[in-house]
């Protein structure tokens, strides 16, 4: 009977917290969407999947060693644990409030060097790191993963629609406002009282409305990695739901007239000029803003790669097997910190509602700037094009020329909004070095 | 907490970054243009005549065309008088 009841008291259905029940819910939600609604189904398979194995009860797969000897471990460890951390644990008290103590421990004024010691421990009584985990540390931790994921981005970039018509970078400029107005919408928030953002949380959250995934998590790695689940989840959702966002924006800010505007074709690029391109780009961040030389100089090796035309075999695994391995191994990361404790929480609710408010007023600031462009310069510009400076590589340019083809049948925008979207990207991240070099 | 400081810092940042983006995408653009005019400037390669032909076909003076013509059909005449034979 005893037997039984250790078996019964090890099960998954008699550890399950009503959190994690939510949380699993959530990943089959994630999957839902990926599968049947085809929402960026590349990210939110694997993040959803990763999701639902971060909260199966007790496996702590996406726990370190320490959080899960602290989970699940026997008193007398945790005693050992507590010593080890320099602090101690009320007799009297229950083992589950033993736990939380201990995370308190752990969060608060532990020194590193106590946290070495309890970690020595906790892998001396055999625990070992979960799987999740160790993806979060190598790929995301480190920076890696985005940064792949960049590179690939840059070996798929044709720059040729921005070098025909470069001030459409001006396009891509302006619709990184919804970036920032969401930091400040963020920072808003919480001086309100309604929610609790530090200033670093803003920025990460504004970064959503870049509407570029690897950017997002990337600086949320580093500004905030406790929101980083929410923020991607946030970013790629939302960047999936782009041809629904933008469309009614772009209708209601622009006439039919000016929807109708026809640009004149773009002079064909020379091969050395997209050559030159990216190292150019390289020089000026060097110069200008170093902190975000390991995005955008990754983006450059890649597009380098792309267009020298000598190492096709290289730029050809940056843009396809690379890029599919680095995005599962992302995926399943930022997958891990779907969990309950730290999902759970009314910062998601904030950060989903903010990260749609910032896709929405990035749409706005690019139209509109297509429309004071269009008043000042000579060269006619379809203030629809505006829109695709939010990076959503090529989505938003898509939706562009769809609306486009809707006032206009044989208006084919879909080349001129090439320009501002890759302007967005690399709009996106020289905001993101911004953050980083102002918080970091 | 110390909120009136936490906006204007909200606020600094944004000025500051929406600036930024501003200024180094000017920036951007000025050298874009540069390169490019530099470059298809300088660049004798047989690639550009077609680009040239389509983006100044006002520029390019009629006499130019008319010789180019004559070359062609020349050439043209040429080969169908030596395959006949």
């Amino acid at each position: 009977m005893d037997k039984l009841v250790t078996l019964w008291e090890g099960s998954g259905l008699y550890n399950l917290e009503l959190g994690q029940v939510v949380m699993l819910a959530v990943g089959l939600l994630l999957l839902y969407l990926a599968i049947y609604k085809k929402f960026e189904p590349l990210l939110l398979v694997p993040i959803g999947f990763g999701g639902i194995l971060a909260n199966i009860p007790e496996a702590g797969l996406a726990l370190s060693a320490l959080e899960q000897a602290v989970e699940v471990g026997r008193p007398a460890l945790l005693e050992q644990l507590a010593s080890a951390l320099g602090g101690s644990l009320d007799s009297q008290a229950s083992v589950d409030s033993w736990r939380t103590s201990l995370e308190q421990m752990m969060a608060g004024d532990a020194t590193a060097q106590q946290i070495a010691g309890a970690k020595a421990i906790a892998s001396g009584a055999g625990y070992g790191d979960g799987m999740l985990y160790v993806f979060y540390t190598v790929a995301i931790t480190s920076g890696i993963a985005p940064l792949i994921i960049f590179m690939g981005v840059g070996a798929m970039t044709d720059f040729g629609p921005l070098l025909a018509n470069p001030r459409t970078l001006f396009l891509g400029a302006a619709a990184q406002f919804g970036i920032f107005a969401t930091l400040f919408g963020a920072v808003l928030l919480s001086s309100m009282g309604w929610m609790d953002f530090s200033l670093n949380q803003a920025a990460a959250i504004g970064i959503i409305g870049g509407a570029d995934g690897p950017t997002s998590i990337y600086v949320s790695s580093m500004l905030a990695p406790e929101l980083l689940g929410a923020i991607a989840v946030a970013a790629y959702a939302y960047m999936a739901l782009v041809p629904l966002i933008q469309p009614p924006i772009m209708r209601l800010l622009t006439t039919k007239k000016e929807r109708e505007i026809t640009m004149t074709q773009l002079r064909p690029v020379s091969k050395l000029e997209k050559i030159v391109f990216p190292v150019l780009l390289l020089i000026l961040v060097a110069l200008f803003l170093p902190d975000a030389s390991p995005l955008l100089g990754m983006f450059c090796f890649g597009n380098l790669m792309r267009e020298c035309g000598v190492v096709e075999r290289l730029s050809d695994t940056a843009q396809n097997a690379l890029i599919n391995i680095v995005t599962i191994l992302l995926g399943l990361a930022v997958g891990s910190k779907l969990m309950a404790e730290s999902f759970l929480s009314v910062e998601t609710l904030g950060i989903m509602a903010l990260g749609i408010v910032a896709f929405g007023i990035g749409t706005t600031a690019g139209v509109l700037m297509a429309k004071l462009m269009n008043v000042v310069s000579k060269m006619p510009i379809n203030p629809l094009i505006g829109a695709a400076g939010v990076s959503a590589v090529p989505m938003a340019a898509r939706v562009a020329n769809k609306v486009g083809l809707e006032s206009n049948p044989h208006n084919f925008l879909l080349m001129h909004a090439m320009g501002p979207n890759v302007a967005g990207v690399i709009g996106s991240a020289v905001a993101a070095g911004v953050m980083i070099k102002y918080l970091g | 907490m110390q909120d009136p400081e936490l906006l204007q810092e909200g606020l600094g940042l944004m000025a500051l970054g929406m600036g930024f983006v501003f200024v180094f995408l000017g920036v951007l653009v000025f050298s874009m243009t540069l390169m490019s005019g530099v470059i298809r400037r300088f660049q004798p390669v047989p690639a550009p005549a077609a680009p040239r032909a389509r983006t100044q076909p006002a520029a390019s003076p009629a006499s130019q065309d008319d010789e180019t013509l004559a070359v062609i059909s020349a050439a043209v005449h040429r080969y169908r008088h030596k395959t006949r034979r």
